[in-house]
């Protein structure tokens, strides 16, 4: 049984890791909007876009 | 898209006619119906962004012209106003909070998070499409104008909240209350899974280190759950213990600290059983319904963000030498006079300066025809210009104006409004203080008995009683009827509308947008040789340039692609008609003394559309409302249901008795004002009816508040859904569907507590004399909630088989 001692240690650790990254994700406005994001594969690329549109200004890539 | 390939490209609304303005998006040229929506269209394909029109999923609003939207955000540009709404967050960052109007799909959102992207300067983009606003964080290029243009250009209507907007409390409870559902989840499954380890060591033997193990474990991951998960029942339990009430909470903090407490105590000791998997899972399912909830009172809005939408942010102040200056209408005074354009809002309350004009009152009325005002008649902050230009002096600003009184009268009646007193609340409080007289005395006993064995017995009581199943009998029945319900269309705000839904004995509806949704073509009564058809060809050309009820429902009695005579020297006399040359001769379409010409106009064409040449009339058009399609089907079922109808209008007593008569409502009441309707919802309620208002416009906005349960059209206005229980997001055919539910999960709310009295009436007496071990006392306290849980899951299966009248017509409808 003594392999109890590692598994569950790792366990916890992962656990807390997992609890880690869920809190910084919903610090990082990633559950602020659930509907947008599933509409973005839909899209073409967005350098392409840029590159059609030769009047406009070069922009910034949208923030994430 | 059906609505894109007859309407505007852009915005889906009617086209002007033939010379229908042409844009030219990825391409293609399509039709749209004004010189907004083409910039509007054209500027969105030039960014690359037409995929926008792809991915929507309902149209645009209609654009600004291009004139106006740089006025418009030229203005916000006064730094006594920017000074309002942007933050500072270091020296060259900025910060500003928008409330978008027009916002009404994933698309726009996409839209404006690229279109604003673009922009030189913009740090950060972030859309909310379900509050409706857009947070925008920018450094030195881009200014606070820029970025309002950039959105009126694409066609929407930036409105800037106050600063103090920024610290958006709905995202921090979003986000706190997501974080503590997660963690509740983790603590639940890993504890559960060192309990399957203890369980099975009951039966198969373990190693008394192991055990020991697995309780430590058990006790490491309990306690974030119980310290941090459940800090919203402690909280809320404290809260209603200084207001001296028992609440749900108080039961619920209860459970969850003797459990842990009993837990703890036992990891420490040695003793018999630890219950850490059961208070994970406990606090984890609560917190899940707390959580739909909370997200269905997002969802419907708030009274700031109506308020802000509905007074026109900027007013065009004259001054003493005739010129306009542009200025925020916070900064009006009384004794300013302003000039108001059509199509205008009304920025403060004020007298009629010009000779005559028309407005829409419907903020106050709440009927949608346009009022004719003289000199000197009040205008109402918040309505709308229909004709004009007018100047109007300002006699009431701010808190002073009849808007902020609809606003203060929303907010009482929601304060003094009784709260339903939840029957499974009282009785789980009750339960409570009893079983703990019960464990106490359980303790005393055994104290004299055998000192030994007290701690376990009093243990065994607190547990195999456990108030899970009682408080679980009314969370877990109301949760699952809020998704039943959601998934109809119906979106509950507050959860105790339910049991009020259920047993209301009333209900109260508004007349106009609720029972009605817009005005038809009745009937034709031609005069002269023309026919109907002929007739109706010829108003329906005059009437198609024309935004005005009456002519939109004119336009719309003729099929689509059915040819239409040329108009020319169209002209709009205000508040009159539309005249104009058509085949030949002038035509006059509109009310009688105007198709006339004259002031003396026979009796029975005083209410009806008018259509005359130079020799006189030649047809007259009959205009109604219409009723919505699925009113009656509802309204039957609601009777059937054992409700009481009523209507209660601010409309013309003719109007209001047809439309009662048409839907089988015995009880009406015509020519109400918002107080009027209050006054008479505090009458029946005093006479011992249980309400249900429905409404949709900011005039019921007091009586949903008033009323025991108050539902809302989502197609209604912010104010109305912010002041109800229940928003209805389809059609009113939901409302008899979502009466069944609730009486449905009333009954089963009642059947899980009698189920819980039961059990504990069995079992706490056996628990009491000693004769439970632990263990038998944790599987009667998982079983008994999990058989709670499993009946609330019965809510809505009852509605595959059933095929009511309301569900019948929510099909034909859908």
């Amino acid at each position: 049984m003594n392999i109890l001692l590692v598994m569950i240690p790792l366990s916890i650790l992962l656990l807390i890791g997992a609890g880690i990254a869920f809190f910084w994700a919903v610090d990082h406005d990633q559950f602020d909007d659930l509907d947008t994001p599933r509409l973005l594969p839909l899209l073409d690329d967005p350098d392409a876009i840029d590159a059609e549109s030769a009047e406009e200004p070069p922009r910034e890539a949208p923030p994430p | 898209m059906s609505s894109a390939a007859r309407g505007c490209w852009h915005c889906g609304e009617s086209l002007p006619g033939a010379e229908a303005p042409q844009a030219r998006v990825a391409g293609t040229t399509h039709a749209v119906c004004c010189e907004g929506c083409r910039a509007a269209a054209e500027w969105i394909d030039q960014l690359g962004l037409a995929d926008y029109y792809r991915l929507r999923s309902a149209p645009a609003s209609r654009a600004p012209e291009s004139s106006e939207a740089s006025r418009t955000s030229a203005a916000w540009a006064r730094p006594g106003l920017e000074r309002h709404v942007v933050r500072e967050l270091d020296s060259d960052r900025r910060e500003a909070m928008l409330l978008v109007e027009g916002l009404r799909c994933s698309a726009c959102v996409w839209l404006i998070e690229r279109a604003l992207g673009a922009l030189p300067g913009v740090l950060h983009v972030q859309v909310n499409a379900a509050a409706r606003r857009a947070r925008i964080t920018w450094t030195a290029p881009c200014s606070l104008p820029r970025i309002l243009e950039a959105l009126l250009r694409a066609g929407y209507r930036p409105l800037p909240l106050d600063a103090a907007a920024l610290d958006d409390s709905r995202r921090r409870e979003q986000r706190t209350a997501l974080k503590q559902l997660v963690v509740a989840g983790f603590g639940a499954m890993q504890a559960m899974m060192y309990a399957s380890g203890l369980y099975f060591g009951v039966f198969d033997g373990i190693d008394a280190t192991a055990r020991e193990l697995l309780r430590w474990l058990g006790l490491l991951v309990a306690t974030p759950v119980v310290f941090y998960s459940a800090r919203p029942f402690f909280a809320g339990a404290l809260r209603s213990l200084r207001a001296r009430r028992l609440g749900m909470d108080v039961p619920v903090a209860i459970a969850i600290a003797l459990i842990y407490a009993a837990s703890v105590y036992e990891a420490f000791h040695g003793g018999a059983e630890v219950y850490f998997d059961s208070v994970g899972m406990f606090v984890f399912f609560l917190l899940t319904g707390r959580y739909l909830e909370m997200r269905a009172r997002h969802r419907a809005g708030d009274l700031t963000d109506a308020l802000a939408r509905l007074t026109p942010a900027f007013a065009d102040r004259v001054r003493a030498d005739g010129t306009l200056e542009r200025v925020g209408a916070i900064e009006l005074a009384a004794g300013d006079v302003v000039l108001i354009a059509a199509g205008g809002g009304v920025p403060a309350d004020g007298a009629l300066e010009s000779e005559r004009c028309r407005v829409d009152e419907a903020l106050v009325s709440g009927e949608s025809a346009p009022v004719s005002k003289r000199r000197g008649a009040p205008l109402i902050a918040g309505s709308v210009l229909v004709e004009g230009p007018v100047e109007m002096r300002v006699e009431r600003v701010g808190a002073d104006t009849v808007l902020a009184g609809i606003l203060a009268l929303v907010t009482r009646a929601a304060i003094e409004r009784p709260r339903l007193a939840a029957a499974g609340e009282r009785a789980a409080a009750g339960f409570v203080a009893r079983v703990l007289t019960l464990a106490a005395l359980t303790a005393i006993g055994w104290s004299f008995a055998d000192p030994s064995r007290a701690f376990t017995a009093t243990l065994a009581v607190l547990v195999v009683s456990c108030p899970c199943a009682f408080a679980l009998a009314v969370p877990a029945a109301i949760t699952r009827a809020l998704g039943v319900l959601a998934r109809h269309g119906v979106l509950v705000v507050r959860p105790d509308a339910i049991e009020g839904l259920a047993s209301a004995t009333h209900i109260v509806f508004d007349k106009t947008g609720t029972l009605t949704d817009r005005l038809a073509l009745e009937r034709i009564d031609t005069i002269g040789s023309l026919d109907r058809a002929q007739a109706l060809l010829l108003a329906g050309a005059l009437a198609r340039g024309s935004r005005h009820p009456a002519s939109m429902a004119i336009a719309n009695a003729i099929d689509d692609d059915q040819a239409l005579p040329a108009v020319e020297d169209a002209r709009t006399e205000a508040s009159g008609g539309i005249e104009g040359r058509v085949e030949g001769r002038i035509l006059r379409l509109g009310r009688a003394d105007f198709a006339l010409g004259c002031d003396t106009i026979p009796a029975e064409y005083a209410d009806a559309v008018l259509l005359a040449d130079a020799t006189g009339s030649i047809a007259a058009f009959r205009l109604s409302e219409q009723l919505r399609a699925e009113a009656r089907a509802t309204v039957a079922a609601l009777v059937a249901d054992g409700l009481t109808p009523e209507i209660a209008s601010g409309d013309d007593a003719g109007k209001v008795a047809a439309a009662a008569a048409r839907l089988g409502i015995a009880h009406w009441k015509a020519r109400l004002r918002p107080a009027d309707k209050l006054a008479r919802l505090a009458a029946l309620r005093a006479a011992g009816a249980r309400v249900i208002a429905v409404g949709d416009g900011i005039n019921d906005a007091p009586v949903l508040a008033g009323a025991d349960v108050s539902v809302a059209l989502a197609s209604g206005t912010e104010l109305a859904q912010a002041a109800s229980d229940i928003v209805l997001s389809g059609d009113l055919g939901a409302l008899a569907e979502a009466r069944a539910t609730a009486r449905q999960t009333l009954a089963i709310l009642r059947q899980n507590q009698r189920w819980a009295l039961v059990y504990n009436l069995s079992v706490v007496p056996l628990g009491a004399l000693g004769f439970v071990p632990p263990w038998l006392a944790a599987l009667g306290m998982s079983a008994s909630s999990l058989f709670v849980v499993l009946n609330a899951l019965r809510i809505g299966r009852r509605e595959e088989r059933s095929d009511t009248p309301a569900a019948l017509t929510a099909q034909a409808v859908a």
